[in-house]
């Protein structure tokens, strides 16, 4: 093996990687897919929100809900009351920042004007039922008819508080009961307490507690705790991990490929031998990964820094990644550059790179249940075995209980045992399969290569 | 002598299929050898052999002293059968990434490209992207690709298939520079032609087995027919006369108004030749050339009673002459 010419091949492989405008492309496309989602979600959301119009009509058997419920049935109660929710569940999660301008978003979102139509209490049932489904010509259209009970605001003597029937007709959306449902709370409570003589807004007031976020103590410096931060590193690293992979592995099988079908590979082959070929590539991909690794860490780093952040992120995270993201795309190049040099087109290429996508792709799917409990028997079991354990390990890490440091160090002896291995039986069919011209190979195939050389 | 590529009775297959079978070769250093033989005679399967791209099932070779052709690849330059380029590199870097494989410094090669681009009718061409040029211009590229580190062993495998012949001039120019820096080359061509121009040495295959291993000298010693073309100057010229003389065997009618005239065993033709002109004065009349092609078809097809075979085997052999002058 000369190492000279493992260089250059190295060389010249990341170079043709680099300056292809397709790796520009794919390199600013992930940042710019998630920017997008960032800024276009809550517009598209909002643009296509639709504003629900319709008539509730309501028999008050008590008398004194219906013009309570007049008042918080308004569009402009339902809103308020929206912002009051959102804001509570977003404080309770512990989002900040921009939260109040996301709430004033979501709330526009959902629009609603109902409009009140109130029927005597001897009303006939039967035939408001019928005015759901078959609404007047010239009138509305029917959302809801309400019945509020008698026991309502006052219970009957030694029982409890009554409630109301709430009708409405098919296809009605899960959205509009559950604006009419708070309308009828609040209303009804609003009533409730008006018997007492108790003010509503007094108790609204009494009855709640501003929810104030925690604060990190690490050492001399303390911050306010970002809990989103710590829910999204796992998946962060888990993704940087398996895009990394991904980038480097593919672009060696493309270009493998592309040597193979252009026939410039038997030139290659007398200068250099195939274990050179497949090193020098093996290697010119890593660095394009790294590349890309360095810079979206980069990103990151700057981002974090300029929120003050950067504290929240133990370095060692980032050193791991490097190990575990050599191990894992030692192990993965190695296939990618076996198939790509077995095959004699990209096409051919699909059926067997799908399965070892999916491999790569699965602990990206578990990365959910594993960054939350990072010590189940399943993560545990994942992070020791390959070729997942490198990506289960570094997810477990990331999140909020990380697991003991034997147990990394034994993922990164089983990562390297099992890239050493199948960089071996890889580069047995990279050497058979790179003249071999002709049936498009299935794995038993490659298997029967790897044995024979 | 040390010879430049050994053979030692190498064999082999491709599953059932037998591509070369107990053949055994010595290229002497400074040769010009011509390996020939029709498509699929296990040419090129010798020649990934040799380059140690296939390994043989049994047998022993060694290239320039050593054991593979791996021990000695710098020394080595290699025109495959299958040419192919990256695409998307401009041809001076392609070029010198290939010599820089080869050992060779990135400034000694930056400065030889072009020159031997201009050697082979590309001047100016380092700039431009491989996938721009034809596929003829290509070729010539790569040959420039295999001679650039002014190689020790030159292989060339069917470098003249699908060029012009401005181009296989160009290419021929640059094969002879190589030999006269003392380079061996060893060529190898299913147009037998380019074999008889060329080389100084032919070894034959024929259906993965070694059918004739001879200096081109000697082949012609052993082969020459002892024939002249002669084309009488008039159409119907008496030419009972010649069948008269003393050296001449046998006067055949040939082509066209032409007539193949044999002489007796130790006649010499150059005498022949002016006896015949003084008493039938001629159009055209020249000693016959060996071909190859016949001495190929005359060892394969055997002394007689192969006609069918002789024939089958020289309609695939022009067949495949066709082709190229298509191409």
């Amino acid at each position: 093996m000369s190492p000279k010419k493992i260089a250059l091949v190295a060389g010249r492989e990341f170079m043709a990687a680099v300056t292809n405008k397709g790796f520009l492309i794919g390199l600013l496309i992930m940042p710019a897919i998630f920017g997008l989602l960032i800024v276009l979600m809550p517009r598209l959301m909002t643009s296509n929100a639709t504003v629900v119009r319709g008539d509730v009509a309501v028999i008050d058997l008590t008398g004194r809900v219906a013009p309570l419920l007049r008042e918080s049935i308004t569009p402009e109660a339902i809103r308020a009351r929206l912002e009051r929710n959102i804001a509570r569940a977003l404080n309770a999660s512990g989002v900040s920042g921009d939260a109040a301008a996301r709430t004033g978003a979501m709330a526009r979102a959902i629009g609603a004007e109902f409009r009140l139509v109130e029927r005597p209490a001897t009303a006939d049932l039967a035939a408001e039922k019928r005015w759901l489904t078959t609404p007047p010509p010239d009138g509305q259209k029917p959302l809801a008819l309400v019945v509020i009970k008698t026991d309502a605001v006052a219970p009957a003597a030694g029982g409890s508080y009554g409630s109301y029937d709430l009708f409405v007709p098919p296809n009605t959306s899960e959205r509009v009961e559950n604006e009419l449902r708070d309308s009828l709370r609040e209303a009804i409570v609003s009533a409730r307490l008006a018997t007492r003589q108790i003010s509503a807004a007094e108790v609204t007031e009494m009855t709640s507690v501003v929810s104030q976020p925690s604060i990190t103590v690490g050492g001399d410096v303390e911050r306010q705790t970002a809990t989103g931060f710590n829910q999204a590193v796992p998946f962060v690293f888990c993704g940087l991990l398996v895009f990394g992979v991904m980038i480097g592995a593919q672009t060696l099988m493309t270009s493998t490929v592309e040597e193979k079908s252009s026939r410039v590979i038997e030139v290659l082959l007398s200068a250099v031998s195939p274990l050179e070929l497949m090193a020098g590539k093996v290697l010119g991909q890593m660095a394009v990964s790294m590349l890309v690794l360095a810079l979206y860490v980069g990103i990151g780093v700057l981002m974090l820094s300029s929120f003050a952040m950067l504290g929240l992120l133990d370095p060692w995270l980032i050193v791991y990644l490097v190990i575990f993201f050599l191990i894992t795309y030692f192990l993965f190049a190695s296939v990618f550059g076996a198939i790509g040099a077995a095959v004699n087109e990209m096409r051919e290429a699909q059926a067997l790179v799908t399965p070892v996508m999916l491999v790569l792709m699965l602990p990206w799917l578990l990365a959910a249940p594993v960054a939350r409990d990072p010590n189940t028997t399943m993560a545990i079991a994942l992070s020791f075995i390959p070729p997942v354990n490198t990506l289960a390990m570094i997810t477990r890490m990331a999140s909020t209980s990380p697991p003991p440091i034997w147990q990394v160090w034994t993922t990164i002896a089983v990562g390297l045992a099992a890239a050493c291995a199948t960089t071996w039986v890889a580069s047995k069919i990279f050497r058979v399969g790179l003249l071999m011209f002709g049936k498009p190979p299935n794995f038993a195939t490659l298997l029967r290569w790897a044995r024979q050389s | 002598m040390e010879h430049a590529i050994e053979l030692r009775n190498v064999r082999k297959t491709f599953g059932a299929h037998v591509a070369v079978d107990g053949v055994s070769l010595a290229v002497p250093r400074g040769a010009v050898y011509g390996v020939i033989g029709p498509s699929g005679a296990g040419k090129t399967t010798c020649i990934r052999m040799i380059m140690s791209i296939l390994f043989p099932d049994t047998g022993s070779l060694s290239v320039l002293g050593r054991a593979s052709a791996l021990e000695a690849k710098d020394r080595i330059g290699y025109l495959p059968e299958e040419r192919g380029v990256y695409r998307k590199m401009r041809v001076g870097a392609f070029l010198t990434y290939l010599a820089q494989l080869k050992g060779v410094s990135r400034e000694t090669a930056d400065a030889r490209v072009p020159d031997l681009l201009e050697r082979v009718g590309l001047k100016g061409t380092e700039r431009t992207p491989c996938d721009e040029l034809s596929k003829g211009m290509l070729q010539r590229v790569q040959f420039v690709g295999a001679v650039l580190h002014e190689p020790e062993l030159l292989i060339l495998d069917e470098p003249f298939s699908g060029l012009d012949p401005v181009s296989v001039r160009l290419l021929r120019d640059q094969v002879q520079r190589a030999h006269a820096r003392g380079a061996t080359i060893l060529l190898s061509t299913h147009i037998m032609a380019y074999a008889e121009e060329m080389c100084d040495h032919v070894f034959m295959i024929h259906e993965g087995r070694k059918v004739l291993d001879q200096p081109m000298a000697g082949l012609r010693r052993q082969f020459d027919p002892r024939r002249i073309l002669f084309e009488p100057l008039r159409d119907g010229a008496d030419v009972s006369g010649i069948a008269a003389m003393p050296d001449v065997l046998q006067v055949e009618p040939g082509a066209g108004n032409g007539y193949t005239v044999t002489l007796v065993e130790g006649a010499e033709p150059s005498l022949a030749v002016a006896r015949i002109a003084a008493l039938v004065p001629p159009a055209r009349i020249e000693i016959a050339r060996l071909r190859l092609e016949d001495v190929f078809i005359r060892i394969v097809a055997g002394g007689g009673g192969l006609d069918e075979a002789a024939a089958a085997l020289r309609s695939r052999l022009q067949a495949g002459a066709a082709e190229e002058a298509r191409a």
